[in-house]
């Protein structure tokens, strides 16, 4: 049932994005790896996924809701290291830049985070391994401050662990 | 707190009953308008569990000129080198003394203590060119709340001077934010307007956001980060009560119904947001957009039937009015940029709203058919308008980009003129409303 459906989704991506091809086959690959338990759990997760993705965070332009095609092999590489650590759970945060109204903010960050979420379970994670939460505009995090602030914090950043999730409140 | 109202006649003579009606004002709507406030009197110097009844009319005084000087509909006239009136002259002043120090408008009172231990307290206001009486009100109050009195006394004058609605018996709502911008403490407190009897309300170890008030100030609802997802939190002041709205989902931007029997909030569903309508016991949930963009930021009209919000249906987002069952929606704002966080002001005739054009967030208002739009603030990150009682002024947050911290600000609607309103550390996001009577 699930190879079928990843071929599918081979085709898809491969019609959708040439970059994408050289991503998708090894996420079969993993996928069966996984299936037979065979990955060790790493010491920091957060550091192993970014490791194997390059980043934990993608950006979105600003109001912008829809994946970058830049950043597929992103979170490609994101699904292959979730599907290659099956313990792993992931909380998709997303946020909004600050030039967004207080709960707009909220809601336009639920969304980013959908996206990812949708593309990860799409491209073979389990979607109960997932869960997604907006913080709006409330938690800047690392975004540089200055005259750009307002409009840099558009992003979805993909926080893993073992047991569900770091402590609330996230990346601070 | 129970602050009665009397019905005045001679100073010192007073009857339970209800308010005195504001009589018609003599507004000057271009200018400032000079009011003398001498020291309120005292016929017999008595003492009460907070201080003198001389003590309470000097302090109350005080507020009642901090109160009136706050807004740029005052100028309070330098009475030092006057006599403080007698206490037979706070109903019969002598009109040429306060005319002589430049005054149009004059604000006299009294404070008795009474043998049951409580202040019986009289404003009266009065045109001193006209030399007649233009209000008075009175109260019975427990000593330890002579500064309500105080603030109401400051709403007579304003109200009896302006035409407007009271401003100064009114309560805040906000976040406080303190520590590190990359970590941040954010709670929510109350204060009055002056920022006397600050409380917080959440204890800062979860994030909160959006505080609103219940009509009549006894519950806010706020939406909590506790356990990951936003989701909205209904608490009573009195108790300390908290009931998580609708459990298990994401839910944000609350705001109560004026009857304080439902709240209108947005709901998150697999990414898309929607406004629903929900008892404030967290039964009876109802849908009231469908739209696969984001709608939010709901808030009612002052009698209920309508809600304005925002959506980004059109591709941006824009302000919407619709029902209370949400029928009959329509796109209000047309103006440049895109527009979010509406209020509509409690005489219902106008929408404030955060404007965000060319990189900047600027405070404006419009009809609530979206016409007569004006920007009343320069940014350019000025955002989450609320409006006083007195419909005539709104507060909002504004951030400094220098420094990095946001502050509450206040301003008139017809002549701008923002400035802070003192809150301990940083504020956002006020929501402001009037003390029930």
């Amino acid at each position: 049932m699930r190879i079928p459906f990843l071929i599918a989704l081979t085709i898809s991506c491969l019609v959708g994005s040439g970059s994408a091809d050289a991503q998708i086959w090894p996420l079969r690959r993993y996928g069966s790896a996984a299936a037979k338990g065979a990955a060790a759990i790493p010491a920091n997760p957060q550091a192993s996924l970014v490791a194997t993705a390059g980043t934990d965070t993608i950006y979105f332009a600003r109001r912008g809701i829809a994946l970058d095609p830049r950043i597929i092999p992103t979170l490609s590489a994101e699904a292959r290291w979730l599907i290659a650590n099956p313990t792993m759970t992931a909380r998709i945060e997303g946020y909004s830049d600050q030039q967004d109204t207080r709960s707009y903010a909220v809601a336009i960050g639920e969304e980013r985070a959908a996206a990812v979420r949708d593309f990860l379970v799409l491209h073979g994670v389990a979607p109960d391994r997932l869960k997604v939460v907006s913080w709006g505009k409330e938690s800047p995090g690392t975004v540089p401050q200055g005259a750009t602030a307002g409009t840099a914090g558009a992003r979805v950043v993909t926080v893993v662990s073992d047991s569900g999730g770091p402590p609330l409140l996230g990346r601070r | 707190m129970k602050l009665r109202l009397l019905l005045l006649g001679a100073a010192g003579v007073a009857s339970a009953a209800q308010a005195q009606p504001v009589s018609p004002a003599n507004p000057d709507p271009t200018g400032a308008t000079v009011i003398a406030i001498p020291v309120l009197a005292t016929s017999r110097n008595l003492e009460t569990p907070s201080g003198s009844t001389w003590t309470v009319a000097n302090q109350m005084t005080e507020v009642i000129a901090g109160d009136l000087r706050s807004t740029t509909r005052f100028i309070v006239a330098d009475v030092k080198s006057l006599r403080i009136p007698s206490f037979p002259e706070v109903t019969a002043p002598t009109y040429s003394e306060w005319s002589g120090v430049g005054a149009k408008a004059l604000l006299t009172g009294f404070v008795e203590a009474r043998s049951d231990g409580r202040l019986m307290i009289g404003c009266y206001v009065y045109d001193v060119r006209q030399q007649r009486e233009l209000a008075r009100a009175g109260f019975l109050v427990a000593p330890a709340d002579w500064r309500r009195a105080a603030h109401k006394c400051a709403d007579v004058a304003y109200s009896g001077v302006t035409g407007n609605g009271a401003m100064f018996d009114s309560r805040v709502a906000y976040i406080a934010q303190s520590g590190a911008a990359s970590a941040p403490m954010k709670r929510i407190a109350v204060m009055d307007l002056d920022g006397s009897k600050l409380t917080y309300v959440t204890t800062g170890t979860t994030l909160a956001i959006t505080p609103r008030w219940s009509p009549k100030t006894r519950r806010l609802a706020y939406t909590s980060f506790e356990g990951g997802e936003p989701h909205v939190v209904v608490v009573d002041l009195a108790s300390g009560k908290e009931q998580s709205l609708l459990p298990g989902g994401t839910s944000f931007a609350p705001a109560f119904a004026p009857d304080g029997q439902s709240l209108a909030l947005s709901v998150s569903v697999n990414g898309n947001t929607d406004i629903y309508a929900v008892n404030s016991d967290g039964t009876g949930l109802r849908r009231l957009t469908t739209s696969p963009a984001i709608d939010t930021e709901p808030e009612f009209s002052p009698d209920g039937r309508h809600i304005v919000f925002s959506s980004d249906r059109s591709g941006s987002q824009q302000l919407y009015v619709m029902s209370d069952d949400g029928t009959g929606q329509r796109r209000i704002s047309f103006g440049p940029g895109e527009y979010g966080a509406p209020a509509w002001s409690e005489d219902g005739k106008r929408i404030a709203f955060t404007n965000i054009n060319g990189g900047s967030m600027r405070i404006g208002t419009m009809n609530v058919d979206g016409t007569d739009q004006d920007i009343l603030t320069s940014g350019p990150y000025d955002s989450q308008p609320t409006w006083g009682p007195s419909s005539d002024h709104v507060m909002f947050e504004r951030k400094n980009f220098g420094t990095g911290h946001t502050s509450l600000f206040i301003t008139a609607v017809d002549r701008p003129d923002p400035h802070p309103v003192a809150t301990p550390q940083d504020g956002s996001d006020p929501s402001w409303i009037g003390r029930e009577q």
